[in-house]
């Protein structure tokens, strides 16, 4: 998989003079930036922004549709993240499309009650596109945002997610979004039937798809069951379980290399799975039953250095790091039925959290100190939190289906899990609030989200 | 919804000809269709006596003597006379075109409590218009409209 990573979208500040050598044309007018927050002009609501389509200088229809998709994506991803009130885009109609960037109709904006207006071009050249963008303070006329970016048209909805995690980093006081972020999951979706020590079970495969749920690509090819899927901290590699060697084995696809590395082989005896990243990415814990009965463990990243944290005859699976690194969550039976603990990276300082039957805990990001798992409720589970600063539980998704293996967004504000809501089991997301539900996976049976923890 | 039955005389249904005509009676859900209808159409209208501050343009309100007082931080928007021309009313003090009431009224009414709006009509203009900028209100989120008057001059 060497070639999933898109081609470079670059900030033109960064690359001026590359670009200049490349093309030998003068650099179009960039106005001065200044840096300032566009507020809101409506008590109780936060800053308006409307977001028309972006305006193609290039009459073919590629130029055309990428214009459009350009200005779809980030009206989207803007409102992902509700730190704006997004203008429905329907009511743009009869707002004429910029002429230039320089020539905004704003007084028909403001008529719109917009704030902030994003007004955009897309124009192709011989290698691909530019896309020039505008941040403009519909009272005023400034711009708070001015950006050039160029690359290969192929992805257009790549320069609204890099547009909108600048908007939100710029407007909202370093907030980072995750519209340049993906999910990696579990999916049957190819169909094939497996071949091999498993006999007769549906094949299934790691996926990777932007965090709406579009450009899905397949990360491994197996005729066997490759699941549930860990980003390595930078985003370069996904360790996951695999039983290709007919029993279950850790490994590491390092994505973008196109290389395999297997920290934990498995036998007859000394079965492997559950891999996740310690936030520096230099260690995984993991799940093994090599001393009896399923335990934590934490290895190296190349699978050196192995120690054992907990010691217990009931189950302990199911591992997950503290942003700091310190602790490690994880699900136990040794009350009886699973529950969620957390104990110290050494093993020692175990604790109870839950007091219902519980499972797939996650540990939130910085700044949120919280963890995330699925509770039995009825005839499946539901999507929980324990919040460590107020010491309580609060309920996630609302008994509709049944709602499991929850993970956080990089920023923690949102969360990606399973759901039966709509059948079979699909990928959806949710606010760390409950609500801003939406289905990411429609294609096959989709388990076992993780979303990765820094830009694609 | 309901099973649709034949019925060879359109009366009670009560015909004893056989199984096939004692079915015929059966109606045990409750057809919800219409109901909806009515929600959706359902925008309670009110009149009220302008209050002594007024906002937006001077228009000629219609006269009425079984008027309540306006009530605390109310929304006005304003219907002035030349409304069937420009196509222009006012919310509060800003000038917004017809096609765009619905998002302005929006992004008023989404904060607020209190879902309702004082029309300031003109007490010449058309019932048509009225209505028009009433639809965008509801469009726009607004559940109560009060319209406002005047008491009649002696």
């Amino acid at each position: 998989m060497t070639h999933i990573r898109p081609a470079a979208v670059a900030v033109f500040t960064a690359c001026a003079t590359l670009l200049l050598a490349a093309q030998a044309a003068p650099p179009p007018q960039q106005p001065t930036e200044v840096t300032f927050t566009i507020s809101s002009a409506t008590p109780g609501l936060p800053p308006k922004y409307a977001v028309p389509d972006f305006v193609a200088l290039t009459a073919d229809a590629e130029t055309q549709a990428a214009a459009r998709t350009i200005g779809e994506v980030l009206w989207a991803d803007l409102k992902f993240e509700q730190e704006f009130y997004m203008i429905a885009r329907d009511t743009y109609r009869t707002i004429p499309p910029a002429a230039s960037l320089d020539q905004v109709p704003l007084d028909r904006w403001r008529e719109l009650g917009a704030d902030a207006v994003v007004v955009g071009t897309v124009r192709k050249t011989g290698s691909g596109v530019v896309v020039q963008v505008r941040l403009v303070e519909a009272a005023s006329g400034r711009a708070a945002l001015s950006k050039e970016y160029s690359g290969s048209i192929a992805n257009p909805r790549l320069y609204a997610h890099t547009i909108s995690d600048e908007i939100h980093l710029t407007q909202r006081a370093g907030l980072k979004g995750v519209a340049r972020t993906k999910i990696a999951f579990t999916s049957d979706r190819d169909g094939e039937r497996m071949k091999g020590p498993v006999v007769d079970r549906g094949i299934s495969n790691i996926y990777m798809a932007d965090y709406d749920g579009a450009h899905p690509r397949r990360v491994t090819v197996t005729k066997s069951l490759d699941i549930t899927p860990a980003w390595s901290p930078d985003g370069r590699a996904i360790a996951y379980t695999s039983y290709r060697s007919g029993y279950q084995d850790i490994i590491v696809s390092y994505i973008y290399e196109g290389r395999m590395a297997k920290p934990a082989n498995g036998n007859a005896d000394r079965q492997n799975y559950l891999p996740v990243f310690s936030p520096d990415g230099s260690k995984i814990a993991f799940t093994s039953n090599r001393d009896g009965n399923p335990e934590i463990y934490v290895m190296n990243r190349d699978g050196s250095g192995i120690r054992r944290l907990t010691t217990n005859a009931a189950i302990d699976v199911t591992p997950t790091w503290s942003p700091t690194g310190n602790q490690i969550g994880f699900t136990s039976e040794r009350s009886g039925t699973p529950q969620i603990y957390i104990m110290n990276v050494d093993g020692s300082g175990v604790r109870r959290i839950t007091t219902e039957w519980s499972d797939r805990a996650t540990w939130s990001p910085a700044p949120y100190n919280e963890i995330a798992y699925a509770a039995r409720s009825g005839g499946g589970f539901d999507v929980k939190i324990w919040d460590f600063a107020t010491q309580s539980i609060r309920q996630i998704t609302n008994g509709i289906g049944s709602n499991e293996s929850p993970a956080f967004a990089p920023n923690g504000r949102h969360l990606a899990f399973t759901s039966t809501r709509a059948g079979k089991e699909q990928i959806f997301t949710i606010s760390r609030k409950g609500d801003d539900l939406r289905q990411v996976t429609r294609e096959g049976m989709n388990r076992y989200p993780n979303w990765s923890q820094s830009p694609q | 919804m309901p099973k649709v039955q034949q019925h060879d005389s359109g009366g009670s249904g009560r015909g004893r000809r056989g199984r096939s005509a004692r079915v015929t009676t059966t109606l045990a859900e409750i057809n919800v269709v219409p109901l909806v209808d009515v929600m959706l159409v359902l925008l309670i209208i009110f009149m009220v006596t302008a209050p002594m501050m007024q906002q937006g343009l001077a228009v000629n309100l219609p006269q009425s003597r079984r008027a309540t007082p306006v009530t605390a931080q109310p929304v006005y928007v304003t219907v002035p006379a030349d409304f069937s021309q420009r196509r222009v009313v006012q919310l509060d003090k800003d000038d917004v075109p017809i096609e765009v009431l619905q998002e302005r009224v929006r992004q008023v009414m989404l904060p607020r409590e209190d879902k309702s709006v004082f029309i300031r009509a003109d007490g010449g203009g058309r019932i048509q218009d009225l209505i028009t900028v009433m639809d965008k209100l509801k469009e726009g989120g607004v559940e109560k409209v009060g319209v406002v008057t005047t008491p009649p001059t002696k």
